[in-house]
């Protein structure tokens, strides 16, 4: 065969250039709604952390969410999707479903630590101030310590999205056709490599460089403020 | 200014890279389409320098590829290494060769475009198809095999046309993947090893599993309660041949193996190995 020949047979032939957009499609899909999950939990799961009692000692919030912290970031994810298909989720037939949730359970556990840490980073000064013109303590999380730690927090969440979208790979495992399965799959029929595991990888670094442009944009936009 | 320039390095690096791999493995299959003696798709430099000396069979070691996830062909023994009938013929073969034999496990689909690269045969139960043809050498068959159909006790399937829009779980790239993907309306769930389709059957995400008549027996038997296996001649499935797989155009090493194959025959160490593995007598 020649390379003409191959590119044809892995592209294509039978409409095979469609089982990678399909692909492309279970894999953002799978990537968009684990990344919800993973924001929503994940935030939450920052303030447990770092909430304490009124004396000031870490409370039972804090040690459940550090305890599920551990556990998720502890376990492969690969183990974390078997476990959700075969024994969590086992009746549910949605298997985009199924995946977002063990994404996103997945995601949370990282976003949590992002988020604690993008919070610390803002002054206690800043806590102190609002808490001194008589905000309660939940307000001035979220009208002054929250917004400022935004903009800590965008450039390793961006990592997490970019991480969190390539890890959706895995879901071949439990026969979602997503991009990766769809390079082995057409592997499988023309018994070629080259071309549809190069072809995977070009479009997923295409994908994830738009992804960071994106980012990068918003990022700038955030800082915007920085120079007086 | 600087950035243009790194951008412009970066992509002329990358491009020359893809091209490096490219065009040297278009050469290599070019030389293999009109005389169809060069080795495998691959353009690696062992597999070139195989054709050029001549066969796999110059090597004290033969690597063997398998998928151990096909019993009773091929599974995981009790010490994790594969074992099984297809274990048991090659060690037998590499006997009579004189050859040491190593076996790897790996995923069924990439077994294909393994051999002459990272592997020198091929035994995975794999029938002989007219595309693994184009890409591989095929010894004389040694077993025949039909796929089945495995339902579960309820469900209503008995013909082809039963088969019709349902959803189907297969192993990625065998036989029961190609079979399934061309019946009408069907929904094809390709997993690593046909034993998650099963497990995907009983937990009601498939409709139906084909995989070969052999393993469908093995894992119903583990499951006799829920589920059942229906001869494929009821769906119109024909009667396939396994073969042992081996690099293009390695005449020596299909000439040798098949001459091992027909002494085994002979002197009944075959039909010994099929009795203790497959119909376990």
């Amino acid at each position: 065969m020649t390379i003409g020949e191959k590119f044809t047979s892995a592209f294509i032939a039978e409409n095979r250039w469609q089982l990678y957009l399909k692909g492309l499609g279970i894999t953002i899909e799978i990537a968009f709604f684990a990344a919800i999950l993973g924001l929503i939990l994940g935030t939450v799961l920052a303030l447990m952390k770092l909430s304490t009692h009124r004396n000031g000692k870490p409370g039972v919030m804090h040690y459940i969410a550090t305890a599920y912290v551990d556990i998720i970031r502890g376990t492969p994810s690969v183990l974390q999707l078997l476990i959700m298909w075969f024994i969590v989720m086992k009746s549910s037939n949605n298997g985009v479903l199924v995946a977002s949730l063990s994404f996103g359970l997945n995601s949370a556990a990282y976003v949590s630590e992002i988020v604690r840490a993008g919070i610390l980073a803002v002054d206690k000064g800043q806590m102190e101030a609002g808490r001194s013109l008589g905000l309660t303590k939940g307000m001035t999380m979220r009208y002054i310590v929250l917004p400022q730690a935004m903009k800590n927090i965008i450039p390793p969440m961006g990592n997490e999205f970019i991480t969190l979208l390539k890890e959706t790979a895995i879901v071949g495992y439990v026969s979602l056709n997503d991009l990766t399965r769809a390079a082995n799959l057409i592997q499988s029929r023309t018994y070629e490599a080259f071309m549809p595991l190069i072809g995977a990888a070009v479009i997923y670094f295409v994908v994830i460089k738009a992804l960071t442009l994106v980012l990068g944009v918003v990022e700038r936009r955030l800082r915007r403020s920085d120079n007086r | 200014m600087k950035k243009l320039l790194a951008l412009v390095l970066t992509g002329v690096l990358g491009v020359s890279l893809l091209t490096a791999c490219g065009s040297s493995s278009s050469a290599s299959s070019a030389s293999s389409a009109p005389a169809e003696t060069a080795s495998t798709e691959s353009a690696s430099a062992p597999a070139e320098t195989e054709s050029a000396s001549g066969s796999a069979l110059d090597k004290d070691t033969l690597v063997i590829g398998t998928n151990a996830a096909f019993p009773p062909f091929e599974y995981a023994g009790d010490d994790g290494t594969p074992a099984g009938f297809d274990i048991e013929l090659i060690n037998a073969i590499g006997e009579k060769l004189g050859k040491k034999v190593e076996v790897k496990d790996m995923e069924f689909d990439s077994l294909v475009a393994s051999i002459g690269n990272k592997i020198d045969i091929a035994i995975a139960g794999m029938t002989v198809t007219e595309e693994r043809q184009k890409m591989v050498d095929f010894s004389d068959p040694y077993y025949e095999a039909v796929q089945n159909v495995i339902v579960t006790k309820d469900s209503a399937i008995a013909s082809a046309d039963d088969l019709k829009n349902k959803k189907i779980g297969v192993q990625l790239g065998t036989t029961g993947d190609f079979i399934a993907s061309d019946i009408e309306g069907s929904e094809v769930s390709q997993y690593n090893k046909a034993v998650d389709a099963v497990n995907d059957l009983i937990n009601g995400r498939v409709d139906c599993v084909i995989v070969d008549a052999n393993p469908a027996q093995e894992f119903v038997s583990q499951h006799t309660e829920e589920l059942t296996a229906l001869e494929g001649s009821q769906f119109g499935f024909e009667t396939e041949n396994y073969a042992i797989a081996m690099p293009k155009g390695d005449t020596a090493l299909v000439e040798a193996v098949n001459q091992a194959l027909k002494e085994l025959k002979e002197d009944g160490t075959f039909d010994k190995l099929v009795a203790e593995n497959i119909t376990g007598e």
